[in-house]
């Protein structure tokens, strides 16, 4: 090969031979830098009767290095603050709760379902992965995560090794995740199925934290089925043990003709009711399988994609989703609907019938309960000229469920027997490179 | 190979798009501050060149100048000046090359068919072939070429870029000072810069994951090629053969990196490097340093 | 039984199906990848996480929270 500049010389010259011309300007031509992309979110999230109202943020960052390693990282925080129904029915008299602090009381007027108000929160959540090519066709990827708030922590870490198939067509993945939370309720924890004491009275509560560890195990399936159309489907289990309860959930319990919630006279400030903290199993198995499929008609996107869960509480759920991707200017608009509906839990009951023996276990929290929800959305999405997208999406969730009729005792039957729930929710969203 | 002779324009959101497929490549013209019906002009001009240089050097079409060549049998077959020209061009490749590239390398595809298979030729079927193979083997006295009876000659390794370049130069005569980027299926010229003064965005196609851009290239203004096996290659006994053989031996490259794209003025220029350099098998690079282009390597 | 015949018809699926490595350009679109929005499905996973008894499916969990 002869020397660089007679080999240039040669070329540039049988090239303008070719052409008939010779192209004046130089090339210029350079490599864009390595860069960050981020993802950042703005959410509000507020339930209608002021009930729960959640203000989070959230940053996303990844760093690509090219040869499909990849680091990303992920910080939220979030802010919430609201009631949420503790558990006790409603009734046609006024009610009064000690609060989970066990320092002070309040109370639900006659009618409205109970809900507990001490609820405010903030959680700072940070969780980290990397990604990385093991061998041909193999790609590793490792993760931790960690989140705090004030009577909880949370500390996780997950690995799984992917495989690629059929000229990359057919991609099987295996992972495994391990977490452990530690649960310090405020006030202490109370020991199931004791009832709810007097002000001042902790006698029925712990102190120090419970933890509860998790086991998932995912198994994967990717096929690009054909040049329009990909599908996933995911089997995953999760075995969750310890303390599996929420400390701040009550029972009311009723008296068996009437339905309506036994008295109480408190010494000093305390509940006028009889009601006891729940109880759950301290082991929860659960298994899902899940299955979503793209598919492309031209440029609009479609997304669907459907969930069954089932576990040993005896809870089954059913969850599809459908989203529409279509583009639009700029930009794009994606409307979405979501339906969702689950069997109730073995132990869950709407209340406890005074006299009878104590179950093992109950619990009268709503999300353990029969119930459908659905979810209606539309995001829309803009692509600025520098290749950043901001977006903004609307979501209304509505849930309304049904106590088993031979649970309805009484006057039950004349009121609000499920907390039904509607939030709106409202996020903006901003991607940008750096 | 029929291609559908369709060409769609669409418009994204600071620049005209048009598609259409020539050279068995989906093919795209990104023009720049033009009116409908000026982008229009532009992609029916491009289009029509793609076409027009598929048509006249296709291997396969009866009517193509390649054809006539090819089935001339020994006989002396004059040319135009455009063919001279790309037969001028090859020559000096050739030599170039020290043999490596050869436009009479094009009867190989007898023994090597590159469809992601496993069939491999021996070297009986090889030396049979490379009896009709090599450059020294035909007589060009411009502009009358005569091969030997068997042999073929295939423009497959410098067409497309050629076209590249062709149709930048129909655009700058019928719309001097135009800003389009053109790209026949991974081949990219940009003759003027844009009014804005940013670059185009090119990207590289990922070797590991075909069709994901690994890196993005900043393309301001001249040409783009990129030699690879990503898409054409025969697999073995875990040994890949890329699509591009060594025409003195017969057998393709070996050791040569998976992908390479260079920048250069022209897309020919640029084209003509990737090919050579993907010829020194293993030392691509430093054949790639030698030159001084800006280069890429996966 | 059930699991069995999910694996048939997942091995089978593969074998017919797929695309050429040059024909992915539909793929390769951002809007086309599994994980087209990381960010919202986490959001996403997180609410109905703490308002309903099931979770994941998509892949794990981001982390726990009091919330449920």
């Amino acid at each position: 090969m002869s020397d660089k500049d007679t080999f240039n010389a040669t070329l540039a010259a049988a090239t303008c031979a070719l052409l008939g011309s010779a192209v004046a300007t130089p090339v210029v031509a350079q490599e864009e830098a390595s860069r960050w992309s981020f993802d950042s979110t703005l959410l509000y999230y507020g339930e209608s009767d002021d009930r729960v109202q959640d203000v989070s943020a959230a940053v996303s960052a990844v760093r690509d290095f090219g040869d499909e390693r990849k680091l990303s990282a992920t910080l939220t925080a979030d802010t919430l603050t609201g009631a949420s129904p503790s558990g006790a029915i409603a009734l046609d008299r006024p009610q009064t709760f000690t609060s989970p602090s066990g320092r002070a009381v309040y109370t639900t007027n006659a009618g409205e379902v109970p809900l507990d108000d001490t609820f405010h929160d903030t959680r700072f959540a940070l969780s980290t992965s990397w990604t990385q090519p093991l061998a041909r066709l193999y790609t590793f990827s490792a993760g931790l995560g960690f989140s705090t708030e004030y009577d909880y922590t949370h500390l996780g870490a997950n690995l799984s090794l992917a495989r690629d198939f059929n000229k990359r067509n057919t991609t099987v993945n295996a992972g495994v995740a391990w977490s452990q939370d530690d649960s310090n309720p405020v006030g202490g924890r109370p020991v199931p199925l004791s009832q709810m004491l007097d002000v001042g009275n902790n006698s029925n509560k712990r102190d120090g934290s419970e933890s509860k560890d998790v086991l998932d195990l995912l198994l994967g399936f990717t096929q690009v089925l054909n040049r329009t159309t990909v599908l996933r489907v995911n089997y995953s289990y999760s075995d969750s043990s310890g303390y599996l309860n929420d400390p701040y959930k009550v029972l009311s319990v009723v008296d068996p003709l009437t339905g309506d919630t036994l008295t109480r006279v408190p010494v000093g400030q305390g509940p006028d009711g009889v009601y006891v903290f729940e109880s759950r199993p301290d082991t929860r198995t659960k298994q899902s399988l899940y299955a979503e499929v793209k598919h492309a008609f031209g440029k609009p996107v479609l997304h669907f994609s459907y969930r069954y869960m089932t576990d040993d509480w005896g809870i089954d759920s059913h969850t599809g989703e459908i989203r529409l991707r279509w583009p639009l200017g700029e930009g794009y608009i994606e409307p979405q609907l979501r339906y969702y509906t689950q069997s109730a839990a073995d132990f869950y009951r709407a209340s406890l019938v005074g006299g009878a023996a104590l179950p093992r276990y109950a619990s009268a929290d709503f999300r353990l309960g029969e119930f459908d929800a659905t979810t209606v959305g539309i995001k829309y999405g803009h692509d600025t000229a520098s290749g950043n997208e901001w977006s903004i999406r609307a979501e209304y969730y509505q849930q309304s469920g049904s106590v088993p009729q031979q649970q309805i005792i009484g006057n039950q039957a004349g009121r609000q027997q499920y907390p039904d729930l509607s939030a709106l929710i409202v996020q903006f969203g901003y991607r940008f490179k750096l | 190979m029929n291609s559908t002779c369709a060409a769609t324009l669409t418009r994204d959101f600071d620049h005209w798009t048009g598609r259409f497929v020539a050279m068995a490549s989906p093919c795209e013209v990104l023009i720049d501050e033009a009116s409908a019906s000026l982008a229009r002009q532009v992609l029916d001009a491009v289009s029509s060149e793609a076409w027009r240089i598929e048509r006249k050097f296709s291997r396969y079409r009866s009517d193509s100048a390649v054809h006539q060549i090819n089935q001339s049998a020994g006989s002396a077959t004059p040319v135009d000046d455009e063919t001279a020209n790309l037969l001028d061009f090859a020559a000096t490749l050739t030599r170039l090359s020290e043999g490596a590239f050869d436009i009479t390398s094009g009867a190989l595809r007898k023994v090597w068919t590159f469809d992601g298979g496993d069939r491999v030729p021996s070297q009986q079927q090889i030396d049979e072939v490379l009896a009709v193979v090599g450059w020294h083997k035909a007589e060009w006295r411009r502009p009358t070429l005569r091969l030997r009876a068997g042999m073929q000659i295939d423009f497959g390794g410098i067409g497309k870029e050629y076209a590249v370049d062709a149709a930048a130069e129909h655009v700058e005569k019928i719309a001097p000072g135009l800003c389009c980027l053109i790209n026949f299926g991974g081949d990219v010229a940009v003759r003027n810069e844009r009014a804005s003064g940013k670059p185009w965005r090119v990207g590289i196609e990922s070797y590991a994951r075909a069709a994901t851009a690994e890196r993005v290239v900043q393309l301001a203004r001249g040409a783009l090629a990129t030699s690879g096996d990503s898409r054409r290659f025969v697999f073995r006994d875990g040994r890949r053969y890329s699509h591009i053989l060594d025409a003195r031996t017969g057998w393709p490259v070996r050791n040569a990196p998976h992908s390479i794209t260079v920048a250069a003025d022209t897309c020919t220029q640029a084209g003509t490097i990737t090919t050579l350099a993907m010829l020194q098998g293993r030392d691509a690079e430093g054949m790639l340093k030698a030159t001084g282009v800006r280069y890429w390597l996966q | 039984m059930k699991k069995t015949s999910l694996c048939l018809v997942l091995l089978a699926l593969s074998g017919c199906a797929g695309v050429q490595p040059w024909e992915r350009d539909v793929l390769a679109r951002p809007e086309m990848s599994l994980d087209t929005a990381p960010l919202d499905a986490a959001i996403d996973d997180h609410i109905y996480f703490s308002k309903e008894a099931s979770s994941g499916g998509r892949g794990f969990g981001g982390g726990g929270c009091g919330c449920n």
